[in-house]
C-alpha cells in the first residue's frame, strides 16, 4: 500500500450498540478493518451479524457508538450533521436492495437528483445523468418512470444515481436481493466493471455467495465481529 | 441548492395531491377573502365619505342658535332660543373677507301643510332648499334642472317645482318649458282652521323623482313662517334656524369656529364630523379584519396539519433524499416553501374572490339603496394595490409560519429510520 494514499476505509475499534427497551444489542463489536482504494469488498454473514450496520456507518447514515472511522483520510465519527451530509454528497454513493428511486421522477431525473442538492444547474445535471444512464446501458429508458422499468433496470438507474457525484466508494446493500438470478449476475458484472474501470471502491453487503464471488475480498461477519476473511 | 430547484420541487409536490392542496388552500382563501372584502369595504367607504365631505368642503361650518331644554310636556311647542342667529350677525359674517359664503336657513316646520294649486289642480308638496351652492349632505347629488332655473331667485316671489310634484299635478315633461313665468298658488293650512294663499311665479323645474317638493326663497319662507306663527316680528323673536359658513381655508374655518364659540354659539364643523367618521371606520375595519385574521389562524392550523401528514407520507422519500446528499436545511426549505406556496395560492385566489365579492356586494348595495328610494352612485369596495400585495404577502406568511414546525420535523428525521419506514 502506498503510504501517501490514505485507505478508502479504515475502522479502528468500531462499535455500534442499540438500545432495545431494557437490553443493549451490540451490532458491531470493536471492528478493525482497512479497505484500500479501488478494492471490491463483500461483507457476508447471517442476518443480524452487523454487516448492514457497518455499511450504514461507512455511508454516514448512522454514527458509531465508539471507535474511529476514517473514510478517504477523513475522520467521520467525530463529524457533525453537516459533515455527514457533505460525506454522503461527495464520498459515497448508495445502491439499495429496494432501489429507492423516487417513483414520480423519470430515470434521468432520478439520476440527476443528487446534483440538485449540490447546486448544479439543471441542464448540466441532466447531461451528466444521460451520460451515466448510457454507461449502465439504459439510453433508451431515459424518460421512463421506475414503475415502467424492470427490477434490473431500476437497479441500473440506482447505480447510475450512486455514481453521479463521482464518489470514492459505492455502498451496495443486497443489490441483487430483489431481482432474479440472471439479472443479478448482470448487475454484479456492471458493478465489477465500474470498480475495475473507474477505480471506485466497492463495499457490498450480500447473502448471495454468487454475488460475493465477484469481490476481491470477502469478509465474514457474525455477531458483530469479523470471523473470517478470504479472497475467493 | 438553487432556489429555482427548491421552488420546482415544492411545486411538483403540491400538484401531486391536487385535491388535498385545494382543500387546504380553501381555508386560506376564506381568510384572505374575508380580509380583502372587509378592508376594501373600509377603504371604499372611507374614500366615499372623504369625497363627499371634500365636495361639501371641510372648510364648511354649521352654526346653530343656542336653545333651552326641550319641554317634555309640549312636544309641539317651540323650543326657546336663548341666543339667536340674527340678520345682524349674518350681515356681520358676510362682511368678513375670510368667508367665501354665508348662507342663512329658515326651516318650515314639518307640520306645515303646503298645497300647490296650478290650473285648478292641487297637490301636496314639501318645502325644499334653499341651499348654498356647495353644501350637500354626503352622497347627495344636485338635482338636474329640467326647465328655467334650479334655485328660486333670492329676492323671493317665485318657486322651483320638482318633477314628482308636476306629475302629481298631471303635467307632462313636454309642458315644463311652458310653465316658466306662470303664476302658481301655494296654500298653507294652519291647525287653527285658517288657510292662506301665497301667489307666486314658477321660476324652474328640477328633476326629483321621488319627492313632491317646492323650492322656496328665504323671503317667501319668512312670510309663511310669520303667518304660521302669527308673528309679524318672527325674525326678531326666532332668528335663522341655521347659518352655513364656508371659509376660504380649513385654517380660517378653525379660527371662525373658535371665534363663534367664544360668542356662545353651537358650532359644528365638518372636520370634526369627518374625524369621527374616520375613527369609526378604523374601528370597523379592525373588527372586520380580525374576523379574517381568525379565519387565517384556523387556516394555518389546516396547513400545518396537511404538512405534517405530508411529512409522514414522505418519510421514506425524505430518507432517500438524505441518503443521496440532501442537507437538513434543504429538506426544511422544501417543506417551508411548499406550505408557503399553499398560503400564496390561497392569497391569490382569496384576493380574486374577495375582489369579485366586493363588486357583487357593491352592486347589491346600490340595488337595495335604489329600492329603498335612496339612489346613489358609489364604489364602496376598493381593492387597492397595497391591499393586493399585503393580502398575498400575508397569505404567504401564514403558509410559511404554518410550515415551520412540520418542516423542522422533516429536517430532523434520522436518515436510517426514514429509509426503513414503509
Amino acid at each position: 500500500m502506498n503510504a501517501t494514499t490514505p485507505s478508502a476505509i479504515r475502522a479502528v475499534g468500531l462499535t455500534r450498540t442499540f438500545e432495545v427497551g431494557e437490553t443493549t444489542v451490540e451490532a458491531l463489536r470493536s471492528i478493525n478493518l482497512t479497505v484500500d482504494q479501488g478494492q471490491f469488498v463483500a461483507l457476508v454473514g447471517p442476518s443480524g451479524s452487523g454487516k448492514s450496520t457497518l455499511l450504514n456507518l461507512v455511508g454516514g447514515l448512522d454514527r458509531p457508538t465508539s471507535g474511529e472511522l476514517w473514510i478517504d483520510g477523513v475522520e467521520l465519527s467525530a463529524g457533525k450533521e453537516k459533515a455527514l451530509t457533505e460525506h454522503r454528497r461527495q464520498r459515497v454513493g448508495f445502491v439499495f436492495q429496494s432501489f429507492n428511486l423516487l417513483p414520480r421522477l423519470t430515470a434521468v431525473e432520478n439520476v440527476a437528483l443528487p446534483l440538485m442538492f449540490v447546486g448544479v444547474a439543471q441542464r448540466e445535471r441532466l447531461e451528466r445523468a444521460v451520460e451515466l444512464l448510457a454507461q449502465v446501458g439504459l439510453s433508451d429508458r431515459l424518460d421512463h418512470r421506475p414503475t415502467q422499468l424492470s427490477g434490473g433496470e431500476q437497479q441500473r438507474v440506482a447505480i447510475a444515481r450512486a455514481l453521479v457525484n463521482h464518489p470514492a466508494i459505492i455502498l451496495a446493500d443486497e443489490p441483487t436481493g430483489n431481482i432474479d438470478t440472471a439479472t443479478g449476475a448482470e448487475i454484479m458484472a456492471l458493478l465489477r466493471c465500474l470498480n475495475r474501470e473507474q477505480g471506485v471502491t466497492l463495499l457490498l453487503v450480500t447473502h448471495d455467495p454468487e454475488a460475493a464471488s465477484f469481490a476481491d475480498r470477502v469478509i465474514q461477519l457474525r455477531d458483530g465481529q469479523i470471523t473470517e476473511e478470504a479472497a475467493p | 441548492m438553487r432556489f429555482r430547484d427548491i421552488l420546482a420541487t415544492a411545486f411538483s409536490s403540491l400538484t401531486r395531491h391536487k385535491v388535498r392542496t385545494a382543500l387546504t388552500t380553501v381555508g386560506v382563501v376564506v381568510g384572505i377573502l374575508t380580509i380583502v372584502t372587509m378592508v376594501s369595504l373600509g377603504i371604499g367607504v372611507q374614500r366615499e365619505m372623504g369625497d363627499a365631505f371634500n365636495s361639501v368642503g371641510l372648510e364648511t361650518v354649521r352654526l346653530y342658535p343656542v336653545t333651552d331644554e326641550v319641554s317634555a310636556f309640549d312636544p309641539f311647542g317651540q323650543v326657546e332660543r336663548t341666543k339667536l342667529l340674527t340678520p345682524d350677525l349674518v350681515a356681520q359674517l358676510q362682511a368678513r373677507d375670510d368667508l367665501v359664503e354665508v348662507t342663512p336657513f329658515l326651516r318650515i316646520p314639518n307640520g306645515v301643510n303646503i298645497v300647490v294649486r296650478l290650473d285648478g289642480r292641487e297637490a301636496q308638496a314639501a318645502p325644499y332648499g334653499p341651499r348654498p351652492a356647495v353644501v350637500l349632505g354626503p352622497f347627495e347629488t344636485l338635482p338636474e334642472t329640467l326647465a328655467g332655473t334650479d334655485e328660486p331667485p333670492a329676492e323671493g316671489g317665485s318657486v322651483v317645482l320638482s318633477s314628482a310634484l308636476l306629475e302629481d299635478l298631471g303635467i307632462a315633461a313636454e309642458q315644463y318649458a311652458g310653465l316658466i313665468g306662470r303664476p302658481v298658488e301655494l296654500v298653507l293650512y294652519a291647525p287653527r282652521g285658517e288657510s292662506q294663499v301665497f301667489p307666486l311665479e314658477i321660476a324652474g323645474v328640477i328633476e326629483r323623482q321621488w319627492n313632491s317638493s317646492v323650492s322656496l326663497a328665504l323671503p317667501d319662507r319668512l312670510e309663511m313662517l310669520q303667518w304660521w306663527y302669527n308673528d309679524p316680528d318672527y325674525m326678531a323673536h326666532r332668528g335663522y334656524d341655521e347659518v352655513v359658513i364656508r371659509a376660504t381655508s380649513l385654517n380660517d374655518a378653525v379660527q371662525i369656529v373658535n371665534w363663534l364659540s367664544t360668542l356662545g354659539f353651537e358650532v359644528e364643523s365638518l372636520k370634526t364630523m369627518l374625524d369621527m367618521v374616520n375613527r369609526g371606520m378604523i374601528i370597523l375595519q379592525t373588527m372586520l379584519g380580525s374576523v379574517g385574521a381568525l379565519a387565517l389562524l384556523v387556516a394555518s392550523i389546516g396547513i400545518a396539519n396537511t404538512m405534517i401528514m405530508s411529512v409522514y407520507e414522505r418519510t421514506k422519500e425524505i430518507g432517500i433524499l438524505k441518503a443521496i446528499g440532501a442537507a437538513p436545511g434543504q429538506i426544511r426549505s422544501l417543506f417551508v416553501l411548499e406550505s408557503s406556496l399553499i398560503g400564496l395560492l390561497g392569497g391569490v385566489v382569496g384576493t380574486i374572490v374577495g375582489w369579485l365579492l366586493g363588486k357583487g356586494l357593491n352592486w347589491l348595495a346600490l340595488k337595495v339603496l335604489e329600492w329603498q328610494d335612496v339612489p346613489m352612485e358609489g364604489t364602496f369596495f376598493v381593492v387597492s394595490w397595497w391591499l393586493v400585495l399585503a393580502a398575498l404577502a400575508f397569505g404567504t406568511l401564514v403558509g410559511l409560519l404554518a410550515g415551520l414546525y412540520p418542516a423542522a420535523r422533516a429536517a430532523r428525521l434520522a436518515p436510517l429510520d426514514a429509509l426503513r419506514y414503509e
